[in-house]
C-alpha cells in the first residue's frame, strides 16, 4: 500500500476579500489505515485544512488526491458519500429515528432495505449501543455522549475508506470524552479505517494519533509520531504547545514490551500488564519497589526497574 | 339567529362554496409560495425584496384587487381565487423563509458533509424540520383568508359574504349575523384542525 | 360552481357566435349590489325567463366599475346602468341635464367604444340627493340645495364612501352652490344611513331620490334648484353581439321600460329594505303579475 490515502500537494485556502490566507503550503502523505491528528490553537488552520478533503472548503491553491484520484475528477456529492464525516455538534437528523439517521448515506447510495438493516445493527452494536433499544429512539432521547456514538456509526455507515472527524469530543464531558476516544481507537484498531481527527486537545492527540500534523497560522509546523515530535520538538512553538518538558507524559507512549529485562523475574508484590506503557510502570515503582515483574496471560515474563525506564527514554 | 335556523341549507351552500374558494386558493397559494419561500431564505437581500412586495400586495384593498383583475379574468371563482392566492403569499413565504432559516447550522453541515444534495437537504432535512413553522403559517392563512374571501360576493363567486352584504344593503341584521356565524365557524374549525395537526408534529 | 360557470361562459360565447340556432337562447345578467339593482336585475331575468330563455344570474357585483369591466369582456351580457352614471363616472364627460341629451350621448359613446348599447331607459329618476327629516327641515328652514349649501357648517352629514370623492357629488356640489362645507362627515355604508339619521347621529344624509325609506320615514328630499345633478334613469345596457343574435330581447325588456315610474319603483324599494324585508326575487316577481309583463 504505497498510495497515501490522501495526499496534498501546495494547498491553500484564501477567502475572497481577505488579505492572509487561512491556509498555506501544505505539503502532507496520510498513510492508509493511519489515525492522522491535525494539532493547533484557536484559528491556526486545521478544520479549514480538514475539510477542503470533502471539498466542504475549496481549496484555492495546491491538489488533494483521496485515493489516487484528485477530488475535482468527482463530483463533490459523490466524493462526501464516500467519505465519513463526525463534527462536534453531532447534527443528527430530529425528525428521524437513530435507525433512519444511521441509513442515510447508504440510502444515498441505493444499498437494498435487507443490507441496510443488517448494518445498522452491526453498527449500533459497534459503537456499543444495544441495537433493540436504540434502533427506534429519536435523537432527543439520547445523552451528548451517545448522540456522538450514534454520529460515528452514521459516519462510518456506508463502509468509508476515510473518516474525517473534526473535535467530535469537544462537547461532552470529560469522563464521556475519555470512553468516546478509547471508542474510536477500538475501532481504528479493528476497522483499519483512515482516520484524520482535528482537536486542540494536547492529550487527546498524544492518546489517539499514529501521526500528528501540528499546525499554527494556516501552515504545517512539525508532522510526525507523537513519540518523535515529544523528543524532537521542531521549534520552541511545538515545544511550549506539547510541553515535550513533561518526561513524565512520554513515558506513556512507550510499551513495557520492549523493555523487559526477560530471565529477571524479581517476584515483586506488585504486578503490570505486558501491555502496559512505561508510565504505568513508573507509577508501580514508584511505590517503593526496585523492580515490577510484567504478566502475560498468567505467566510473570519478565521485570522493568528505573534504569530499564531511563534507558528507554535516552533511546527514544 | 332566526334566519339562520329558517335558512339553514342556504347558509350551508354557501359555506361551502365559501370553503371551495379557501381551499383551492391554499392549495395554489402553498404551490406558489414554497418555492418562493426557499427562494427567500437562501438569498437574504433578494428574500426582504420580494417580501417588500408582497407585503405591498397584502395592503392592497380587496376591491381595488378585484377591479383590477375582472377585466383580465372576468367574473367568478377563479377571479375571487387570484385574488386570495395573492394575499397569502405574504404571510405563506414568511412563515416558509422563516422556518428554513431556523436549521441548525449543524444539521445543514452534517447534510453536506454526508453528500446530500441541495435538493435532498432540502426534502430530508431542512423542510421536515420547518414544518411546524410553515403549518402555522398555513393556519394563519387559512383563518386569514376565509374572512378576506367575503369579498367573492363582489364579483359573483358565492360564499358567505353573499349574506353578510346583502344584510348590510337590505339593513337585515340577521342575514349579517348568519353570514357571520358561518364565516365564524369556519376559521374556527379551520384553526383547532391545525392545532390539532399541529400538535401530532411536535409530539 | 366554478363548473357551471365555465359552461355558461362557453354557452354564451357560443351563442354570441352562432346566433341562436338551435336550443333555449342562453343569456348572463348582471346588477350591481344595491336593492334598485338587485330588482330591477330580477325583473329583467325573470320577464326574460318568462318568454323562454335561459338566464344565468349574476347579481350582486361589486360596483360600477366589476359591472362594466364584466360586460366588455362578456362574463355578462347585459346589466341594469343609470345614464348619469355612465355619463360622468364611466365616460367622464361634463354634467348634463337633458334626460334625452344624456341618454343619446351615453348610447352613441358606448355603442362607439365598447360596442354596447343602451335599450329603452325607464321613466323614473333615481337622483343623487340629501334628505333630512321634516323636524330638521322645519328647524332650520331648509327647502332648496342653496338653503343647505348656505346652512351646511351648522349640520353633520351622514355620507357613503363614493359621495365625498365623485366629481358628481359632494366636489361638484360645492363648487355649484358654493357652501356646502359641513360641521362634519361621517361615512355608512348605503343600508345604514338612515338609522344614522334616524337615530338622531346626523343631521343629513347622502340619498337616492327612489329610496323606500324615504317614503317609509316621510323624509324631505330637498330640491335641486340650480339643476346640479343629472338625470339617473336606468336601462339595460347590453353587448351588441348579444343583441343581434337575440333581437327579442329589446322587445321583451322595452315593455318593462315605461311602468317603471318614480312611484313604483320608491314602493318596490320600501318592500324589500323596508319593515317587510322581502327578497328582491319576489317583489319582482309580483311587479311583474301585477303589471301583466308575462
Amino acid at each position: 500500500m504505497d498510495e497515501p490515502a490522501i495526499a496534498m500537494a501546495g494547498v491553500g485556502v484564501r477567502y475572497p476579500g481577505s488579505r492572509t490566507a487561512a491556509v498555506h503550503d501544505i505539503d502532507l502523505r496520510i498513510p492508509a489505515g493511519e489515525l492522522t491528528v491535525f494539532l493547533g490553537p484557536s484559528g491556526c488552520g486545521k478544520s479549514t485544512l480538514l475539510r477542503t478533503i470533502n471539498r466542504l472548503i475549496e481549496p484555492t491553491a495546491g491538489t488533494i488526491h483521496v485515493d489516487g484520484t484528485e477530488i475535482h475528477a468527482l463530483d463533490a456529492v459523490q466524493l462526501r458519500r464516500r467519505i465519513g464525516y463526525v463534527i462536534q455538534a453531532v447534527g443528527l437528523f430530529p425528525h428521524l429515528s437513530i435507525a433512519e439517521n444511521i441509513a442515510v448515506v447508504p440510502e444515498l447510495l441505493g444499498w437494498e432495505k435487507p443490507r441496510i438493516a443488517a448494518r445498522i445493527d452491526e453498527l449500533l452494536a459497534l459503537v456499543r449501543l444495544d441495537p433493540a433499544r436504540y434502533r427506534s429512539r429519536l435523537p432527543s432521547e439520547l445523552s451528548g455522549g451517545e448522540q456522538q456514538r450514534v454520529g460515528v456509526a452514521r459516519a462510518l455507515a456506508a463502509e468509508p475508506t476515510i473518516i474525517l472527524m473534526d473535535e467530535p469530543f469537544g462537547a461532552v464531558d470529560a469522563i464521556v470524552r475519555g470512553s468516546l476516544q478509547d471508542e474510536i481507537a477500538r475501532l481504528h484498531h479493528t476497522l483499519g479505517t483512515t482516520i484524520v481527527f482535528v482537536t486542540h486537545d494536547v492529550d487527546e492527540a498524544l492518546k489517539l494519533a499514529d501521526r500528528i500534523v501540528v499546525m499554527d497560522n494556516g501552515t504545517i509546523v512539525q508532522a510526525d509520531t507523537p513519540l518523535a515530535i515529544l523528543t524532537q520538538p521542531a521549534s520552541p512553538f511545538v515545544a511550549q504547545l506539547l510541553d515535550t518538558a513533561d518526561t513524565v507524559r512520554r513515558l506513556g507512549l512507550i510499551g513495557v514490551a520492549g523493555v523487559i529485562r526477560a530471565a529477571n523475574v524479581a517476584q515483586s508484590a506488585i504486578t503490570i500488564d505486558a501491555s502496559a506503557t512505561l508510565r504505568e510502570a513508573l507509577s508501580a515503582l514508584l511505590t517503593a519497589t526496585d523492580r515490577v515483574d510484567v504478566v502475560r496471560d498468567g505467566t510473570r515474563i519478565g521485570s522493568v526497574g528505573f534504569d530499564d525506564v531511563r534507558g528507554a527514554l535516552a533511546a527514544a | 339567529m332566526t334566519y339562520l335556523f329558517t335558512h339553514l341549507a342556504d347558509v350551508a351552500t354557501l359555506a361551502g362554496q365559501h370553503l371551495a374558494l379557501v381551499v383551492t386558493a391554499l392549495a395554489i397559494a402553498l404551490a406558489i409560495a414554497l418555492p418562493l419561500g426557499i427562494f427567500s431564505a437562501q438569498n437574504e437581500r433578494l428574500g426582504t425584496a420580494t417580501l417588500g412586495i408582497l407585503g405591498a400586495i397584502y395592503a392592497i384593498p380587496s376591491l381595488a384587487l378585484l377591479v383590477l383583475f375582472v377585466p383580465i379574468l372576468g367574473l367568478g371563482f377563479w377571479t375571487a381565487v387570484v385574488a386570495l392566492v395573492a394575499y397569502a403569499q405574504m404571510l405563506l413565504v414568511r412563515n416558509i423563509a422563516v422556518g428554513l432559516r431556523s436549521v441548525p447550522a449543524a444539521q445543514i453541515e452534517a447534510a453536506k458533509g454526508m453528500g446530500m444534495t441541495r435538493l435532498q437537504r432540502l426534502v430530508r432535512v431542512e423542510l421536515p424540520y420547518a414544518l411546524p413553522i410553515i403549518v402555522g403559517g398555513l393556519r394563519i392563512a387559512t383563518i386569514s383568508l376565509i374572512a378576506i374571501a367575503t369579498v367573492a360576493a363582489f364579483v359573483n363567486a358565492g360564499g358567505l359574504g353573499t349574506l353578510i352584504f346583502a344584510g348590510i344593503h337590505q339593513d337585515d341584521p340577521q342575514r349579517i349575523i348568519a353570514g357571520s356565524i358561518g364565516s365564524a365557524a369556519l376559521a374556527i374549525v379551520a384553526d383547532l384542525a391545525f392545532r390539532g395537526f399541529e400538535r401530532r408534529l411536535a409530539g | 360552481m366554478k363548473r357551471a360557470q365555465a359552461l355558461s361562459l362557453l354557452g354564451c360565447a357560443a351563442f354570441a357566435g352562432c346566433g341562436g340556432g338551435g336550443g333555449t337562447p342562453a343569456i348572463a345578467i348582471g346588477s350591481k349590489n344595491f336593492t334598485e339593482e338587485l330588482i330591477v336585475g330580477e325583473i329583467y331575468a325573470q320577464v326574460l325567463e318568462q318568454n323562454g330563455f335561459k338566464v344565468n344570474r349574476k347579481l350582486n357585483l361589486g360596483g360600477t366599475e366589476i359591472a362594466q369591466a364584466a360586460l366588455v369582456r362578456g362574463d355578462i351580457d347585459l346589466y341594469p346602468e343609470y345614464t348619469g352614471t355612465a355619463l360622468i363616472d364611466v365616460l367622464k364627460l361634463p354634467v348634463s341635464h337633458d334626460a334625452a341629451a344624456i341618454y343619446q350621448t351615453v348610447k352613441s359613446a358606448y355603442e362607439q367604444k365598447y360596442s354596447l348599447t343602451w335599450l329603452d331607459p325607464a321613466p323614473f329618476n333615481d337622483s343623487q340627493g340629501l334628505a333630512t327629516t321634516k323636524a330638521i327641515a322645519a328647524k332650520f328652514n331648509l327647502k332648496t340645495l342653496s338653503d343647505l349649501s348656505r346652512a351646511a357648517s351648522q349640520l353633520r352629514l351622514g355620507s357613503i364612501p363614493e359621495f365625498i370623492k365623485r366629481p358628481d357629488a359632494l366636489p361638484g356640489l360645492q363648487k355649484a352652490y358654493g357652501g356646502f362645507v359641513f360641521k362634519d362627515i361621517k361615512l355608512f355604508d348605503i343600508g345604514l344611513k338612515y338609522k344614522a339619521l334616524l337615530s338622531g347621529a346626523v343631521d343629513v344624509v347622502v340619498a337616492f331620490t327612489t329610496e323606500g325609506a324615504l317614503v317609509a320615514n316621510d323624509l324631505v328630499v330637498f330640491v335641486d334648484d340650480k339643476h346640479f345633478w343629472p338625470t339617473y334613469q336606468i336601462a339595460p345596457v347590453i353587448r351588441q353581439s348579444t343583441l343581434k343574435a337575440m333581437p327579442a330581447i329589446a322587445t321583451h325588456l322595452n315593455r318593462v321600460a315605461p311602468q317603471l315610474t318614480d312611484a313604483v319603483m320608491r314602493d318596490l324599494n320600501n318592500q324589500v329594505d323596508g319593515t317587510q324585508k322581502r327578497d328582491a326575487a319576489d317583489a319582482a316577481r309580483d311587479f311583474i303579475k301585477t303589471h301583466g309583463l308575462v
